[in-house]
């Protein structure tokens, strides 16, 4: 066991925090939750020039070939900053393709997502919101080129920055298949942006009878669902790292406010009561953080670790929204305010507790594992 | 960031499992469902066996013994045992007593006593607590007076497990009762045969006699056994206490809970078998796993920072805290699968897995109080872990 980081995770965390307090401070959040898209827009290209799209994509396709280990310690800066921009998105579609994609689609696309000429997002659930690949209903019929794709996805992060989506579809003879289909053509995609709690765009994109070339598809039948799961999975893991460090940043301003401000003549953080509060939200810190870690690790060895995959996302799910209500409570009036940034903390909380399965979806695959 | 264990560590895991079935009766479910008698009759005679592989002391330095097992070795142990709930374990010798003579105690005391806690022949019990002691332990009373070559004691000692067992109690003491606090107070080794010891037994609301109030009348104890300096006993007595403590002990018994409720119910015989299939319970038992998992690795935490060199402090208090509540919790859920088997004590007809459920969680109850209790220990995480400042002391006892 080691629950240090490495050299290189400490040199990722720490020029992240340091990129990330300079250029993406929460007026950067702020912005886009208000429709700022040339925001996003700067933030992304500069992202795309420290490479970190590039980060788990392997040497042979451009990338720098690091761990999903690592890629968490980047994940929890990315969370602890609130900072919109699609690395999750981008690296867990560049996962799944490298892991499951034909050696031609491999070289087509890794190399252009690393370099950060396209983004692929993820467009897995649909009208039920279901994480379950299995429920995948979106049409595509067989021609002799390729698929023609009908039909909805909901809740795709990033749908007007990306380029392609990754997409679960259900052939005509009822096989799914796992497709990176172009989004820009107008007209065969609609996109339906979304009010959403995050901050960050979030759309449903419609397919009218979109043509998807054969050498795009890139699992089908049990290797599609295979490889959606371990999307979700990873997925999963990827979200609670942000929200390991969202929780972080959230207890450290909660510890600064209660040891600061004064009543009774003394600070409030001097008050059993109010320490108790945060003594549990710094052990529910810590644990999300370890159980993070743990689950990221096994997704760097072969195959990855179902149990801890699960457990990752359920402890982060309930553990770090629930950290952000108390963090309310501790912060008295001034944190029921707009003004004060806690609340944009607990929106993107309460965005990720449900975003790549809830804690009951994980619960379940929990149980299965467990042999019940 | 490697979260396994070494080929070395798993298979120290493995020579430990081996050994508990070779030697722990078939059907063990721990000592919870025995005579205060057979239980023991079994510590004894399982601190033997640990003793002839060498384990039972193996954490301590080959000069007194011991293998030198490094901090991982020694909580995988302590894991392990704890997950078959083994009896046998010393933790007052070895783990309290042992460690503070090694760093506070004289030659004369480390001859005297580290060899005869290394082969199990002496029972120890502490001597902290007070009648009017319990969480503001600094506080204490009990007074040893100098009267010659002798400390004179005189007070009462509570809580005190194994006293009516033990040959010897290590206690703290207010030799300076012009002190108040930690000033003031020194740790001394007693003689449980010593004239003037009063042992009464406290049966604890599990049924079982576990701890006992000691009194102390005009006790004379040697001047020799004095540990450290006089009045400095605070700092000795509470240096080694939770230092290397990473608290596996409930994660442990929590992990081997949920796993006796698996099998439980996924046993077609058993009566509960319809619960296997009920997704009530399917999520409730993978929220507890969830649970017991991140409590366990608060406490490998705790271990790697202990073999980093990194002294853990709040952190320890972080795996205690979670550690107790998570045990108890498992075992709430288990009588709750149980339903009204649940209510049947150890020993009755038609009791369910041996009715040790109702039993664990009735004495689970101690474990968020004992080793201080899980608010003095959020109090620890809140100023030591997290810099909140202390609230002011209300009252300065003397």
């Amino acid at each position: 066991m080691d629950f240090g980081l490495t050299e290189t995770q400490e040199l990722i965390r720490n020029s992240a925090r340091e990129f990330l307090a300079d250029r993406s401070d929460t007026s950067v959040a702020r912005a886009v939750a208000n429709g700022d898209s040339e925001a996003l827009a700067s933030l992304w290209k500069d992202v795309i020039e420290l490479g970190w799209p590039a980060l788990t994509i392997s040497e042979e396709h451009g990338g720098a070939g690091l761990t999903f280990g690592d890629l968490a310690v980047l994940l929890e800066e990315l969370g602890a900053s609130l900072a919109p921009t699609p690395i999750v998105e981008s690296a867990l579609t560049s996962r799944i393709i490298e892991r499951f994609a034909s050696e031609s689609l491999k070289a087509d696309l890794l190399p252009q997502a690393a370099s950060g000429d396209i983004l692929i997002t993820p467009a897995i659930i649909e009208k039920d919101v279901s994480w379950e690949a299995t429920n995948a209903t979106v049409a595509a019929t067989k021609t002799s080129n390729g698929l023609v794709v009908t039909g909805e996805k909901r809740f795709v992060g990033f749908a007007d920055q990306a380029t392609h989506a990754l997409t679960l579809v259900r052939t005509d003879d009822g096989e799914p298949a796992l497709v990176v289909i172009p989004i820009w053509k107008s007209g065969e995609v609609e996109q339906t942006p979304l009010d959403h709690v995050s901050g960050i765009p979030v759309s449903s994109i419609t397919f009218n009878e979109i043509e998807v070339p054969e050498a795009n598809i890139v699992a089908t039948g049990e290797e599609a669902i295979k490889a959606t799961e371990e999307l979700v999975a990873a997925g999963g893991v990827a979200r609670a790292a942000q929200m390991a460090g969202l929780g972080r940043a959230v207890l450290d301003a909660t510890v600064e406010y209660t040891a600061n401000r004064e009543q009774f003549g003394q600070a409030v953080g001097s008050f059993q009561a109010v320490q108790h509060h945060l003594a549990e939200m710094a052990i529910a810190s810590k644990q999300v953080n370890h159980l993070v870690h743990s689950a990221a690790w096994s997704f760097s060895q072969e195959g990855y670790s179902k149990e801890r995959a699960a457990q990752a996302k359920i402890a982060a799910s309930e553990k770090i929204s629930a950290l952000c209500w108390t963090a309310h409570q501790c912060h008295g009036a001034i944190g029921f305010t707009w003004e004060h940034d806690m609340h944009l903390y607990t929106r993107r909380a309460l965005a990720w507790k449900t975003d790549y399965g809830d804690s009951s979806f994980h619960k379940s695959k929990l149980a299965n594992a467990m042999g019940l | 960031m490697r979260f396994e264990f070494t080929a070395e560590e798993t298979d120290f895991r493995n020579q430990i499992s081996a050994f508990l079935d070779d030697v722990l009766p078939d059907n063990w479910g721990g000592s919870s469902g025995l005579s205060d008698d057979d239980s023991w009759a079994m510590d004894q005679k399982f601190r033997k066996e640990l003793v002839k592989r060498g384990w039972l002391v193996m954490s301590w330095p080959k000069e007194y013994g011991g293998a030198d097992s490094s901090p991982m070795m020694n909580t995988i142990f302590a894991d392990e045992m704890a997950y078959r709930r083994a009896p046998g374990l010393d933790g007052f010798g070895t783990r309290m007593l042992g460690p503070t003579l090694m760093a506070f105690g004289n030659d004369e005391q480390q001859t005297k006593h580290l060899g005869a806690i290394a082969r199990g022949e002496v029972q120890w019990c502490q001597g902290y607590s007070e009648p009017n002691s319990g969480s503001d332990l600094a506080s204490i009373q009990t007074r040893a007076a100098i009267d010659g070559d002798d400390f004179v004691v005189n007070g009462a000692k509570i809580w005190t497990s194994m006293g009516h067992r033990a040959d010897m109690m290590f206690m703290l003491v207010r030799t300076n009762p012009e002190e108040p606090l930690h000033a003031g107070i020194s740790l001394l080794l007693v003689d449980m045969k010593s004239p003037g010891i009063e042992v009464n037994p406290i049966v604890n609301m599990a049924d079982v006699h576990h701890f006992n109030q000691v009194i102390f009348d005009n006790v004379r104890v040697p001047k020799e056994n004095l540990v450290g300096d006089l009045n400095d006993g605070w700092r000795v007595g509470m240096t080694i206490l939770n230092h290397e403590r990473s608290g596996i002990e409930f994660a442990a018994g929590a992990r081997a809970a949920i796993e006796e409720l698996v099998a439980y119910i996924t046993d077609d015989d058993s009566p509960a078998s319809q619960a296997k299939s009920d997704p009530n319970v399917r999520i409730k038992l993978a929220e507890l796993s969830t649970e017991v998992e991140a409590a366990r690795l608060l406490c490998y935490d705790v271990t790697w920072r202990h073999s980093q060199g990194l002294e853990p402090s709040f952190e320890a208090s972080m795996s205690k805290v979670a550690g107790t509540e998570i045990y108890q919790k498992v075992l709430d859920y288990g009588l709750e699968i149980l339903g009204m088997y649940g209510g049947l004590i150890a020993g009755s007809p038609q009791a369910e897995l041996q009715g040790r459920f109702l039993k664990m969680r009735m004495l689970s109850t101690a474990t968020t109080i004992f080793s201080g209790t899980n608010e003095i220990q959020k109090n620890i995480i809140a100023q030591r872990g997290l810099g909140l400042p202390r609230q002011r002391r209300v009252k300065a006892t003397s």
